[in-house]
Formats: structure tokens, sequence, C-alpha cells
């Protein structure tokens, strides 16, 4: 997919910091395959710009994601999108194990908000429906 | 900004008018490249220090020193490195903004008409029409202008865009990100509009009582500044309490409690304690002024 074709947005009067809205957008798009190995993100001056958002928030983001192997710096291109580096050396029972507070988190508002268990567990489908481009 | 060189350095400052104290002993860094959003209630004293820091008002103690000088005694050299825009410009009423930008470059050994005329068009700023018969956002713009004119290293904005509708304020603002684009420029803007500071700013600065009560970068305040929610079985004791507590409401099983900078074991400590589950909530900018002035939202 061409960089300019994506489409990314960031509300700067939100609890979340500019530069994680990008990472989670970014992150997104890898998961549900819109963004392919190799692929080209926008340049920092570029998305900034269009943003209209600080060069010094879009520079952090794309650090974190480089750092986290998510993207890496490729000559003459920018930034690019990393071949998938997944931790099958961990078992599924430890990858379960990283992403259960996170979703506990989700469940112990869904049972706030009065959600019956299937009412959580369609919000859950619906999340995956949408991200594995499926 | 990895830049070791110190641009603002405020120590022990302290204004008071007519004994009423508006600064007490402020300490305050600001590192070169930076974008800092200055914060404070109406009176806090922004005016007062921006003035302060660049020698226009003469503090009682204490010291600011300009990339290495006395702000009450700069040189000309520095002087012609600064940018600064007054909340209320004042110029000579009947000279028009082409006029008056040729008469204030005169000031200044480098001067660039072709960047003011650039951000006029930009900016739709009507150039002929006597200052004096301008509209208070049109008189801003042109005082934005010609604080522009010589590309300063340092600007320094006291309320920029007050007076600006919301179609003028961006475009403002896109400039002002431009600007920000060179890493050696620091840039100090007060205002009492959050949203602006989340878009441009790097740095984020609380002035209140007299005192920069916060100062940190912008996203390591949306991440420390926190609202934190405990659900317990049981009812929290009066007593309760947590490190880095901003304001603290206790509801028999449920505590609100708005905090900075408290760690991650902290919380699980007090989750531990009181068999409690908690809830974090992110805050923005406003929210995060109005917990640091202690007002419920």
């Amino acid at each position: 997919m061409q960089s300019s074709q994506l489409s990314f947005s960031v509300s700067p009067s939100s609890g979340v910091p500019i530069y994680r809205q990008i990472i989670d957008q970014v992150n997104a798009l890898v998961v549900s395959g819109r963004l392919k190995p190799g692929d080209a993100l926008p340049s920092i001056r570029k998305l900034a710009e269009s943003l209209e958002v600080n060069m010094m928030t879009i520079s952090k983001a794309y650090t974190r994601l480089e750092m986290d192997g998510i993207l890496t710096r490729v000559r003459g291109v920018g930034m690019a999108v990393a071949e998938p580096d997944i931790p099958t050396s961990a078992s599924v029972k430890e990858r379960q194990a990283e992403l259960r507070p996170l979703i506990e988190q989700a469940v112990l508002r869904g049972l706030q908000l009065n959600l019956s268990n299937p009412q959580i567990i369609a919000v859950v489908e619906s999340i995956l429906r949408e991200n594995r481009n499926e | 900004m990895n830049s070791p060189e110190v641009r603002i350095e405020v120590s022990k400052l302290c204004k008071s008018f007519a004994k009423q104290a508006v600064l007490c002993d402020v300490d305050w860094t600001i590192a070169a490249g930076s974008v800092v959003g200055l914060l404070g209630t109406n009176g806090s004293g922004k005016t007062t220090l921006i003035q302060c820091l660049l020698g226009l008002l003469k503090a009682d103690s204490g010291l600011v020193m300009i990339d290495g000088e006395n702000a009450w005694d700069l040189t000309a050299r520095t002087k012609a490195r600064i940018g600064y825009v007054d909340q209320r410009p004042k110029f000579y009423p009947w000279m028009n903004g082409s006029d008056l930008l040729q008469y204030v470059g005169a000031m200044y050994p480098n001067w660039n008409s072709a960047l003011c005329a650039e951000y006029a068009k930009q900016w739709d700023v009507p150039l002929f029409k006597p200052f004096g018969k301008l509209s208070p956002g049109e008189q801003q713009k042109i005082a934005i202008l010609t604080a522009l004119g010589n590309e300063p290293d340092l600007l320094i904005l006291d309320e920029p865009v007050s007076s600006l509708d919301p179609l003028a304020r961006r475009a403002f603002l896109r400039s002002l990100l431009e600007i920000a684009r060179d890493e050696n420029r620091t840039i100090l803007f007060s205002t009492h509009i959050t949203s602006d500071v989340e878009r441009v700013a790097t740095h984020v600065a609380f002035l209140h009582d007299g005192r920069i009560q916060w100062f940190d970068e912008l996203d390591v305040t949306k991440e420390r500044i926190r609202r934190l929610r405990f659900r317990s079985k049981n009812n929290f004791p009066a007593s309760f309490t947590i490190p880095g507590a901003l304001h603290i409401q206790i509801d028999g099983s449920l505590v609100v409690a708005s905090v900075a900078a408290t760690s991650e074991a902290d919380i699980e400590a007090v989750c531990a304690r009181y068999d409690a589950a908690v809830e974090v909530e992110e805050l923005n900018l406003e929210e995060i002024f109005l917990e640091l002035h202690h007002v419920d939202a």
C-alpha cells in the first residue's frame, strides 16, 4: 500500500499522548495487514504537516516503533514496516499472559457497564473481525 | 533535544506589585529547542513572568539568564535574536502594517521582509490600513509578524492567539509548527487554550501560586498525571492516601484520586492493602489543568 493512502488521525485533546495514538494506529495497520513488510511510512515531516502536530511527536512515535521492531529504517526510503518478528519462541501460554492484563482492564469496565458475558465477548469478536480483515 | 546549550535559566525570581507577591522564588530552566506552553489561571502572573524573562520588568530579587546573559542587561546582539509579542500590542496607530514592518525591521541587523510578506499572505493580514483602524485580531497578527521578521532564535509570545478567530488561530499554529521545525529555536508561549498547547508544544509549564508548579514534557505530563478509580468490596477509611496524590475523593467503597508521578508499585500496594481493583483514566491537558488547581471538573 502506498503511504500516501494511509490515513492517520490524531486527537490532540485526548488523554492519550499523540505519539502513542500514532503508535497504536501503525500497529493496527500492520496487524490487519493493510501495511505489509517493506511498505514505506510517510516521512516525519509529511506526517507532522498533515496532522498539524510537532515533528518531534512523529519522530518519537517512529523511534519507539523501531525499537519495538515494528518499523525499520531503510536507506533511501525512510521508515518501512519491518519483517514480522513474532515471538514464536514464547509459548501460547506466555503470549496469553502478556495479553491478559490489557484485556482485564477492558473486561472490568464492561462489568461496570453492566454488560453480560456474551455482550462483552461480542465486542471482542467485532474488534477481531475488523482487524483481521476477514 | 540533546543540545546541552541552556537557553533560559531562572533562579529564585521574585516580583511583587504594591506588596502583593506575584512571583515567589521561581526556579525554571528551559533548554534550547523546546517549545513550551505556559499555562496558568487569569492573574497567575504569566505576563509578569514573561516580562521578567525578557528584562522588560525588573525583578525584585533573583536572576534570569538568557544564553548566559543577565536578562536585565542584554547585549544588542542577543536582543536581535529574540522575538516578542505583547499581549496587547501597541504601535503608532497612524502607521499601516507595511510601514510598521519596515520601521521595526530597520532596527534589526537581519530582517527577512520576504518571510514577513509570505506570512502576511498566509494569514490574510491587511497591510495597508492604519494600525489603529484594525481589529484586535488583525493588530495581533501584525504584532506577530514584527516578532518573526528577525527570524529569532528565541520567540516569546504572550497570549498570541487570544484575539484570533479559530481559522486564524489554526493558520497561526501551522506557521508556529513550521517555525518550530528549526531544532535550535526555542519558543515560549502563554495561553489559556490548552488544545493549542497539545498540538504544538513539546513541554508544558503550569504557573500557580507564584511558582512553576509543574514543568515537563507534554507526553510525560499526560502519562504521569492521571486519575485512578479504586473500587473495593469494603468502605475506604477517611484516612485513605496514596503517594503523589493531588486530590482524593472518598465515596464509600469508591475512591477517585488524581495523582502525579505515582509509581505502579504504589498503585499495586493500594490495591493489595484494600483488596481493591483499579481503573486508570488518562487525562487531557484541560483536565490536568483543573486537577492541578484542585477544581472538580
